[in-house]
């Protein structure tokens, strides 16, 4: 099966030349459940949190996506409560050329330029498109309160 | 190069596929082809020849590409593994590297010197299981006994002279092509007993054109 040699393989890349800032890996011996962690990225007031994340792959990775949702609270218009994250690479712009490690950079990425227009929650897309101030101090408040 | 990616805005980083195009399968600096360097199965002891393979990875199993096709866009895939991307999304076939339209036929299959049978991979099916598919049970209604017609001697006794046992043994070995029984079986004997019993007939039908 290709998703176990590919996991294996991903997983020693990601421990040869980890993506600044990210680090994934199994949990448990179960290849195709892994937990990942990322750093707020410096330039973005979730600077100082560490992040969890979970990853399911899916038996027929990388035909599909792998679920990948937030375990630690963040104040961000495309994440949601249930840590479940609205970004196009997760769902119908999904590659099989694309790694968890270029996910997980996307994420980051997410996190600095959130996307308001294709918001998850409504009510934090508002403030960060109308109140950048308010929206910068409640992210920074949930990173301290949830992600320190 | 992780840094690059950062300060990246959204939009940028979703189309992070097609910038990984334009690094190209063959620029060293792609995340990919670097940190797949001795990833290529056990080439991890001669560090430098390896790095000289990623550039021959598929870019969906990260292996060196089996069966190889490349696109008309140049990224290069297994052909199992293209083809699965492919059949996963029927109706919207895209380069999984720069989501370039892509096809079956609009890939080139590569052969290597080492590729010693030069089957177009795209004729070759993914290995998957192949479909279950048992024929009928042949109609034997009126005439039993023909339906166990199979191949060999069978058909080759009654070729010769006896017309319609011809065209029968003909049309039952065509509709049950099916495997012959294994010799020394049961179903062997009772056909081998059939077929004498059936060729006793064709000789005495033979006898019976002659003398009338």
């Amino acid at each position: 099966m290709i998703a176990t040699r590919l996991l294996k393989k991903e997983l020693q890349d990601l421990g040869r030349d980890p993506p600044a800032q990210c680090s994934a890996g199994p949990v448990g011996d179960d290849l195709f459940h892994w937990q990942a962690t990322i750093m707020g990225p410096p330039e973005s007031p979730f600077q100082g949190g560490v992040f969890f994340l979970t990853i399911h792959f899916p038996t027929d990775y990388p035909f599909k996506p792998p679920k990948v949702a937030f375990t630690t609270r963040i104040y961000h218009p495309n994440i949601n409560s249930n840590g479940s994250i609205c970004l196009d690479i997760l769902r119908s712009q999904w590659s099989p050329a694309l790694t968890i490690s270029k996910v997980l950079l996307s994420i980051c990425s997410l996190l600095t330029d959130p996307n308001p227009e294709d918001p998850l929650v409504p009510e934090i897309a508002r403030v960060y498109k109308t109140d950048r101030e308010k929206y910068n101090e409640l992210a920074r408040e949930w990173t301290r309160k949830y992600a320190m | 190069m992780s840094s690059e990616h950062q300060n990246l805005p959204v939009s940028a980083s979703l189309r992070s596929p097609a910038r990984m195009a334009t690094a190209g399968p063959s620029s060293t600096s792609d995340s990919r082809s670097e940190s797949s360097n001795n990833a290529s199965g056990g080439a991890e002891g001669n560090g430098e020849d390896a790095t000289d393979n990623s550039n021959f990875e598929c870019n969906i199993c990260l292996d060196t590409a089996k069966d190889a096709v490349i696109s008309m866009c140049g990224h290069l895939f297994c052909w199992p593994c293209l083809h699965q991307w492919l059949e996963t999304r029927p109706n919207n076939q895209t380069c999984p590297v720069c989501k370039a339209a892509i096809s079956r036929e609009k890939v080139i299959p590569l052969y290597g010197r080492g590729s010693g049978n030069q089957q177009d991979p795209r004729d070759k099916l993914p290995p998957r299981p192949p479909g279950q598919r048992t024929e009928p049970e042949p109609h034997n209604g009126f005439m039993p006994g023909f339906g166990f017609g199979d191949g060999g001697g069978f058909q080759f006794h009654f070729g010769i002279g006896a017309f319609p046992f011809g065209i029968f043994t003909t049309f039952n070995n065509w509709g049950a092509g099916a495997v012959p029984p294994a010799p020394g079986t049961q179903q062997y004997q009772e056909e081998r007993f059939l077929s004498q019993v059936l060729m006793a007939m064709a000789l005495l039908f033979l006898l019976w054109l002659i003398l009338v």
